[in-house]
């Protein structure tokens, strides 16, 4: 036994302990990307459960026709380890989700990484088709990292997207009609509709309270400026003392006062965001609208069981500000693919999803719109959501998802700090400077 | 589902090689050993057999450690020196004044209480029938992982709007008396208190097990001269058995400073940080997630440098307590 223990602890000891700790520290470092090939395609999506089953099905008739071979894997860190990729030179997958980091955008376009979709799809089809938030810069401008457009050229093919700032109502309490603005919006007496306040609201989510807030007060935001001064804030060109921005927090501080929400400030920072439509099919209702996204809809069919999506509530597009000229901006996000390795059959299947038939399938397995325009929805929801996207001149993504990430955690800090304290807004803005100074200076 | 069979490979190879080599270092070494001299072999066997244990400790805890404190120095790309940078903006920045703050209150209230009802329900159950039971039931919530705990008492600060049923304990108690519900976890006023108070109920028990072995090791015979002598049950506490317990309380406290400083569980699952509770550690990671390294780096040198000479207090009282043995 000792025997065969030294014979083999001096071949081991010849490769050295260090050896093996190097060995087992590494992790393995093959990725399944491939070369120029016409057969298969690798891509790495962020879509698992639900979302991956639909887009299996959107697969389905690409695979069956063309023989091509796509191979998936759900990536939730695609964009380090591209960089990664990037920077050392290494295989990346063929398809994959664009970066949505301006920073990052800029510079793998210039090393060539990404691959503009010009260089392989028909771009009168597809702009012409795509909702015009997606894919054209405000006031014509030759760029705009935030939907992949650089020196005039796309980088990021659209194939969904979802739009915010919805504000959604019970029917069978709120019979009246959308308001046109907002002042008309504050103006609805909640008792009116048997109601005890206007708006509910719940900005409570774990490590990532805030988020709600800030969705609503983007939403004013990007409705009291232009694009361009909203973009610049992203950016930190403003500061969160300019006066804009504090009018902005201002109006966000009317939906949360007391006489307004439901429950008052406490409840609304107490509240889970899922549980935030609740007093809406309470009797007597505690609120009548909540400002969310499309998403909410889950949430109100799964807290109460039977109801249903525009039979029992429904949304509408966010009031104006009373700036008409800005009405076209609208808050949303979306899905992107872009091409790493320009091959054959990357082509074929990114031409294929452009096309309306590909995104319908989408649209049918349901939870998302698609970028095309044309697409239809059995489910009322997507089908009024579809009307709202249809509506936006200008796609404005949600903007602490676009500030660094110090910036974004002390903005959603700080919509809670006023909504509990009104009087706090000055020092809390001020605050924010600071911070802002600091996140930036670094990043 | 993909297998990475290379990742299988890597395990495989540290699960099993790993040790291997290890034997085959100890056997392999043993036999050139064994040719030695006597002398020799008695000088260095005990460095030959701990030098695996050494290059470990090296590897994984003092080269990190000696890097940290050389990244706190460092700017974030850690391409030039920035000098004390990022301990200036540790100590003046209000966000981390602010978790500076509640790491003392932390400190001060988390040990004082812990330890002195570590103490004097120790005290107190020992002159009852049913000390195990209570012991038992006081300790129960120190095996509770904190962030278990946490959920619990997440549940137990809940707030549900004036008017409607109060789900959260606490506020359902307030309502039987008629008063109003508190938000515990925003309300700056009790905030850090209900955080500090969970960290008290969790770790009251441990406090109370360590104590209570060492007041059991005070000898009866003392009390019972004192008692003879003529002196109450208070002055027996205050000149007798507080004194004689005095080391193992310093353990404790040592300890509880040290858990006070690194708090993190508690705070992070209950509040995030949010209405100024953030603490210490919970301010290093909410940097690290930033990715401002070398700021957390600054923030973890500061908490180490804070934690070394409790860590030194409580290796001297522990040599003196085997010396005494």
């Amino acid at each position: 036994m000792a025997g065969v223990l030294s014979k083999l602890s001096s071949r081991a000891s010849a490769l050295g302990v260090g050896f093996l700790l190097v060995a087992a520290c590494t992790t393995g470092g093959s990725s399944n990307t491939g070369g120029a090939s016409s057969t298969d395609v690798t891509q790495w999506v962020a879509w698992g459960g639900q979302e991956l089953a639909a887009y299996r099905d959107v697969l389905k008739p690409f695979e069956a026709s063309t023989g091509i071979k796509v191979h998936l894997t759900t990536n939730r860190d695609s964009n380090n380890q591209i960089a990664n990729g990037i920077a050392a030179g290494t295989d990346l997958p063929d398809l994959a989700p664009g970066p949505t980091d301006p920073v990052q955008l800029k510079s793998w376009v210039s090393k060539g990484s990404l691959k503009s979709l010009e260089s392989f799809l028909d771009m009168g089809a597809y702009t012409g088709g795509t909702y015009p938030a997606l894919t054209t810069a405000p006031g014509g401008a030759s760029d705009d990292p935030y939907i992949g457009i650089i020196g005039g050229k796309h980088y990021l093919m659209m194939v969904k997207t979802q739009v915010k700032g919805l504000i959604w109502y019970n029917k069978k309490v709120f019979t009246g009609t959308a308001p046109k603005t907002f002042d008309e919006l504050l103006a609805i007496s909640p008792s009116q509709y048997g109601a005890q306040k206007l708006f509910c609201a719940a900005f409570e989510s774990g490590t990532a309270s805030g988020w709600p807030a800030s969705d609503q007060i983007d939403n004013i935001i990007m409705r009291q400026n232009d694009a361009t001064f909203y973009t610049n804030w992203i950016q930190g060109k403003v500061k969160f003392t300019d006066p804009q921005i504090k009018l902005g927090y201002q109006t966000f501080l009317k939906e949360v006062s007391a006489a307004n929400v439901y429950g008052g400030s406490n409840t609304v920072l107490t509240t889970n965001f899922g549980k935030a439509g609740d007093p809406l099919f309470k009797t007597p209702p505690g609120c009548l609208f909540l400002e969310q996204a499309t998403f909410i809809a889950n949430f109100f069919t799964q807290n109460f069981p039977g109801t249903k999506a525009g039979t029992d509530f429904d949304f509408f597009g966010h009031p104006s500000m009373g700036n008409s000229q800005f009405d076209g901006n609208i808050n949303g996000f979306y899905d992107n693919i872009s091409m790493y390795n320009d091959t054959p059959a990357a082509r074929k299947l990114m031409q294929y999803l452009a096309t309306a038939p590909a995104q319908q399938i989408w649209a049918n397995d349901g939870g998302t719109l698609g970028a095309i325009k044309s697409l239809t929805y059995t489910d009322p929801i997507f089908k009024r959501a579809a009307d709202v996207a249809g509506t936006a001149k200008n796609l404005l993504v949600t903007a602490g998802d676009f500030m660094p990430s110090d910036m974004q955690a002390a903005f959603w800090k700080s919509l809670l700090d006023v909504t509990r304290d009104p009087n706090s807004l000055d020092s809390v803005l001020s605050h924010l400077d600071a911070v802002q100074k600091a996140a930036y200076a670094t990043s | 589902m993909v297998i990475n069979v290379d990742q299988i490979i890597t395990a495989v190879v540290a699960i099993v090689a790993v040790p291997l080599v290890l034997l085959g270092y100890i056997y392999l070494g043993e036999s050139v050993i064994e040719r030695l001299g006597e002398r020799i072999q008695l000088w260095i066997r005990p460095y030959f057999w701990a030098l695996p244990a050494i290059g470990f400790a090296t590897v994984f805890m003092v080269y990190p450690l000696l890097r940290t404190v050389v990244i706190s120095f460092r700017n974030n790309a850690d391409d030039t020196w920035v000098g004390l940078n990022n301990y200036v903006y540790f100590f003046t920045f209000p966000d981390t004044l602010t978790s500076l703050r509640n790491s003392l209150f932390w400190l001060v209230f988390y040990t004082f209480f812990a330890v002195s009802l570590g103490l004097i329900i120790s005290i107190l159950l020992d002159r009852v029938r049913y000390e195990q039971a209570a012991k038992i039931a006081i300790f129960l919530p120190v095996p509770i992982s904190a962030v278990a705990a946490s959920i619990i008492w997440k549940f137990m600060f809940d707030y549900q709007p004036p008017g409607t049923t109060q789900t959260g304990t606490l506020n359902a108690l307030l309502g039987v008396a008629s008063q109003q519900p508190v938000a515990w976890l925003v309300n700056s006023t009790t905030n850090n208190a209900a955080l500090i108070f969970v960290g008290i109920w969790s770790i009251t028990g441990f406090c109370l097990v360590i104590i209570s072995a060492s007041l059991k090791a005070i000898s009866a015979e003392v009390l019972e001269a004192a008692r003879m002598d003529g002196a109450n049950e208070f002055r027996i506490i205050q000149l007798i058995v507080t004194p004689l317990l005095w080391p193992t309380i310093t353990v404790v406290g040592t300890t509880m400073i040290i858990n006070a400083l690194k708090t993190f569980d508690i705070v992070y699952v209950l509040t995030a940080g949010a209405y100024d509770t953030d603490v210490i550690a919970t301010q290093m990671f909410s940097q690290l997630e930033h990715n401002h390294n070398s700021r957390a780096a600054a923030v973890g040198v500061v908490l180490f440098v804070a934690i070394v000479p409790l860590l030194i207090v409580n290796i001297r009282r522990f040599q003196q307590q085997e010396e005494q043995r």
